[in-house]
């Protein structure tokens, strides 16, 4: 009885996979344009709306929004806001995983590194045809439109509404520069890993090292202040394997082996990074406005950024969340009133200003809150030069491999150029 | 009954049990106190008592947006009803399994076994269409689908070890003196069964109060249990200590409350029933 | 024992069976059927059917052996340990003395504490520069300066190995000592009369009267165990340098890397390693019925 119900699982496991397969294919729309509906058709409706909140006062925040919006709006459209975890980047897998169940959201927020695997399976909404009829898309520089239609792949269908982005720079204790001797903050790359150099003493004598220069993020996430120094050298994502590139990890593992950054660097996150900085333990860290008012709250005025300094290249990595709409949305001019309000118009100003996040929409930008703000300044400094981890459906894995492929090196287990090429490999292949 | 010294008691039960304890119980004494340090004293030198005690994070999970209590219930009512649910069927099955001998038994068992044995991410996307199908998405019932699917075969099998355990001298007692299966069943073994069937519902309790990766997919802010509401409390710009902590706090107590009074059914069992005769 | 064919038996089983078939068999025939395609939803377009293929990359890829070895230490201490300690406390908590009820409730908190908390907290505890752990180290002296345990890829295995252990305890305390309330009491008077030693009572009464309770607890914690993903991930991500990388986080990490074709392929090879373990005990407990 046995064998005839393992015969019978296997054929039904092999008819199963081969039916499922051609369905999955199938679902979501074809690549044909939909005409967009014009605001004149908008009824009543309710959009479903998923977000994350990185802690409970923005979680507030946008409730906040949505009832103000729900108000406001002179369509009679209603915003029903759910939350869900951002799980360390799960949040864009649990996502995916209800919307091939079938149950997506209309809109939600979005990260721009998950865009492959959504638009491989034909789960977002093309708003091409909703920003061109809209008289306000200027607002919003063609550059991170630009960057927006790249993460999707194509150059004329844009899947990414941008929402806000966060610049990352660094951060230094003005007191620790000063103990170290150093009367302005660098302006070239190799003055600053000068400074790091320098910022690493033992300050009470007991011969152990007390204050580190550098507060390195070599566990998830570091990819992106990493990038800076392989730029600085000249070197880029498109070829990890040149000789600049490869220099640009030699920096990085000689600050790890010389002790200039904590030993725990192979393991530290975002956490750890943030805690040493605070605590006085490193000097310097790269990250962006997101942390700036925990800094200020504990630190006060000896807290500082200057953007990455010039090298051969120049490079920080632009943090991004953005909006998107799903296919399966039945409302989708009234989703797109719902994005335009977080994007442009009084959700922008609420969000950015309560968040400290570097708004998208220029007119926002120029309000007197982001003008008076230094943090906010040093990151609209980057904006130009700013960018993201090439976008493509091996930058997931890509990203969760790198703290190991890195630790290795670190470690000395793997030289600089084979890590170089693995980590070119695994990107470019 | 020999009067045991005292210098023997103590190396036989108090000094390991000290010991057991320590290890056990100090991580929970370090998520208290983090829980009433402010933040501040977090990144630093090393206190093992709060400088300054705070109660906010206390006060902030009921009151926010994170909204425990609702989480609480949610858990509760989730647990309790899988409890019920899985413990019965399972009961039944493992008896019918251990006692009677029947076409497919082995088959039936092997695959009851052999049903965990697959991770459960890989099973996400066509059991989240299968409960929307089933309209029964964000409801407290999608979880305890799951949860009794889950747990069912594990319990079956723990309870095939008791009852394998338990002598079968005392049904074969009861039937010579007139019962029929029914009635052995609920009025000798039932009562003798009792402390496994307390171990195996608090297994299936625990799994069901733990789980995270359905509880995620199936749940909506109205319905989501605790494993979700705290990982709410990560978000990109890193850990609420005090939050996760002091929900951590909550969540533990309750439940070691209820134990505490479910464990008085783990008396000696055999010796109370059997003096009958 | 009931040998008669009667329908009595499969009532009882029915319900159980029922709820498994309906839930949990076509998504694991669904997985099964995708390990034989090459099933990467980041290009879905490339799904088709190719028979071993999943199965022979995954013999191929030497992380694959070095998750499945690291599977292997990860039960073999993990289990082995949990076992021994619960044990031991099942066997105390079985005594008199006073307030044993808060102490049996207490004894339950690792299994109460949600995975996420004790992911994090230990990794707290463990932290390289405001960890505890290394506190206390030094403040004994033992170590003079501070251990990044979860950084470093030869102390990272052991730190979460202890992180399990500390888990599993309350498991085995309560299922043993559930096993123990079974055992009549009049063996271990007779036992004494005859002068027996306390070794000698528990080898040759204690153990083997709870020997099913024993070997079913036993292979259950080793599956669940062995397929347990959130204290590593949450402690490690599986890092650093793959160092606790054990097989599930594997199928986990590439499953949410969407490549389901190849987790689903290891997810079957570590199903089967798990039989290799099962089955000898399937085979014991049917030879020791047919007694």
């Amino acid at each position: 009885m046995k064998k005839r119900l393992l015969a019978v699982l296997l054929t039904a496991a092999m008819v199963l996979g081969m039916t499922a397969c051609g369905s999955k294919s199938n679902s979501g729309s074809s690549d044909k344009k939909e005409e967009a509906q014009s605001t004149d058709d908008i009824k009543e409706c309710t959009i479903k709306f998923q977000y994350w909140a990185d802690n409970t006062d923005y979680s507030s925040l946008m409730q906040d929004i949505i009832k103000k919006f729900n108000e406001e709006n002179k369509y009679g459209i209603t915003v029903e806001g759910e939350e869900v975890p951002w799980d360390g980047g799960g949040y864009s897998n649990t996502l995916f995983n209800a919307a091939m169940g079938g149950g997506a959201p209309d809109v939600a927020t979005f990260k721009l590194s998950a865009t492959p695997m959504f638009t491989n399976n034909n789960l977002l909404a093309d708003l091409t045809p909703y920003v061109d009829a809209w008289d306000k898309k200027d607002d919003i520089s063609d550059n991170i439109y630009d960057v927006m239609k790249k993460a999707g792949g194509s150059d004329d269908s844009l899947y990414l509404m941008p929402w806000n982005i966060q610049v990352l720079y660094v951060y230094y204790r003005p007191s620790i520069f000063k103990e170290a001797g150093i009367t302005e903050t660098p302006k070239t790359y190799d003055e600053f890993l000068e400074d790091i150099k320098k910022c690493t003493m033992d300050t009470d004598g007991d011969g152990k090292t007390d204050v580190y220069g550098f507060g390195m993020r070599g566990a998830s996430g570091g990819q992106e202040p990493w990038g800076s120094f392989i730029y600085g050298e000249g070197g880029s994502f498109d070829d990890l394997t040149s000789d600049a590139s490869v220099q640009g990890m030699q920096d990085f593992i000689d600050l790890y082996k010389n002790g200039y950054v904590p030993e725990s660097a192979t393991n530290d996150g975002f956490n750890e990074t943030v805690a040493n900085f605070k605590s006085g333990k490193t000097a310097m860290f790269i990250h962006h406005i997101g942390s700036s008012k925990g800094m200020v709250e504990e630190l006060g005025d000896d807290v500082d950024a200057f953007i990455i300094p010039k090298g051969k290249g120049q490079w920080t990595s632009m943090g991004d969340t953005e909006t998107v709409m799903f296919d399966s949305c039945e409302n989708k001019a009234a989703a797109f009133e719902w994005m335009k309000y977080l994007a442009t118009e009084e959700g922008q100003e609420m969000w950015c200003e309560g968040t400290g996040q570097v708004p998208v929409s220029q007119t926002v930008q120029q309000k007197d809150y982001f003008q008076n703000d230094k943090f906010m300044k040093v990151s609209m400094e980057g904006v130009d030069i700013a960018g993201t981890v090439p976008v493509k459906d091996t930058t997931t894995e890509w990203i969760s491999n790198w703290p190991a492929t890195i630790s290795q090196a670190l470690t000395g287990e793997i030289t600089a150029k084979e890590c170089m090429d693995k980590l070119d490999k695994a990107l470019n292949e | 009954m020999k009067r045991e010294s005292f210098l023997k008691r103590f190396l036989t039960l108090y000094l390991p049990l000290i010991v057991i304890l320590l290890f056990i119980l100090f991580p929970f004494y370090w998520t208290f106190i983090t829980s009433i340090k402010p933040d501040t004293e977090l990144y630093g030198a090393v206190t093992y008592w709060p400088r300054q005690v705070q109660w906010e994070n206390y006060t902030k999970l009921f009151t926010t947006t994170v909204n425990f209590l609702a989480a609480m219930k949610n858990s509760f009512i989730v647990a309790a009803v899988t409890t019920v649910v899985s413990l019965t069927a399972s009961t039944l099955a493992s008896y019918a399994f251990s006692r009677y001998r029947f076409a497919g038994r082995r088959a039936m068992m092997a695959l009851f076994l052999s049903n965990n044995m697959f991770p459960t991410v890989l099973l996400l996307i066509p059991l989240y269409s299968i409960m929307r199908n089933l309209g029964l998405l964000y409801t407290p019932w999608a979880l305890v689908l799951a949860y009794t699917t889950f747990t069912l075969p594990f319990s079956v099998w723990l309870l095939n070890g008791f009852f394998n355990d338990l002598p079968l001298s005392l049904e074969e007692a009861a039937l010579v003196d007139g019962c029929n299966r029914r009635m052995a069943f609920f009025k000798i073994i039932l009562p003798i069964l009792g402390p496994c069937l307390v171990a195996t519902g608090v297994y299936i309790f625990m799994t069901s109060w733990n789980e995270y990766t359905f509880a995620v997919m199936f749940t909506n802010n109205a319905t989501r249990t605790i494993p979700v509401a705290l990982k709410s409390l990560i978000g990109q710009l890193g850990v609420d200590w005090g939050l996760l902590t002091a929900g951590g706090i909550i969540t533990i107590i309750p439940v070691c409350i209820m134990f505490f009074f479910a464990q008085k059914r783990l008396v000696e069992g055999l010796t109370a029933g059997a003096v009958k005769g | 024992m009931v040998k008669k064919k009667s329908i009595y038996p499969y009532l009882l089983v029915a319900p159980a069976l029922i709820i498994i078939l309906c839930v949990v068999f076509i998504p694991v025939v669904n997985a099964i059927g995708m390990s034989f395609q090459s099933y990467d939803l980041r290009r879905p377009n490339d799904i088709a059917f190719v028979g071993l293929a999943n199965y022979i990359a995954a013999f191929k890829d030497e992380l694959f052996w070095k998750a499945l070895w690291k599977t292997i230490l990860w039960v073999v201490f993990g289990v082995g340990f949990q076992f021994v300690f619960g044990f031991i406390l099942a066997l105390l908590l079985n005594k008199k003395f006073r307030g044993r009820g808060v102490v049996r409730a207490v004894s339950l908190i690792p299994w109460v504490t949600p995975g996420i908390l004790i992911g994090l907290m230990w990794r707290w505890m463990y932290d390289g520069n405001y960890g505890v752990l290394n506190d206390i180290l030094q403040k004994l002296h033992i170590i003079n300066k501070s251990i990044p345990f979860l950084a470093q890829a030869n102390t990272a295995f052991p730190a979460v190995v202890v992180t399990i252990i500390w888990q599993g305890i309350p498991f085995f305390a309560l299922m043993i000592l559930a096993g123990l309330q079974g055992i009549p009491g009049e063996l271990y008077e007779a036992a004494d009369m005859d002068g027996a030693t306390g070794f000698q009572k528990l080898f040759k009464i204690t153990i083997p009267s709870i020997k099913n309770t024993i070997f079913i607890t036993g292979l259950l914690r080793i599956i669940w165990v062995a397929n347990s993903v959130d204290v590593i991930f949450n402690m490690t991500e599986g890092g650093p340098a793959y160092a606790t990388q054990t097989l599930s986080v594997y199928v986990f990490n590439k499953a949410q890397a969407l490549n389901l074709g190849y987790s689903s392929a290891m997810a079957i090879l570590l199903a089967l390693v798990l039989c290799l373990v099962a089955v000898p005990y399937l085979i014991f407990t049917f030879g020791e019925e047919d007694k």
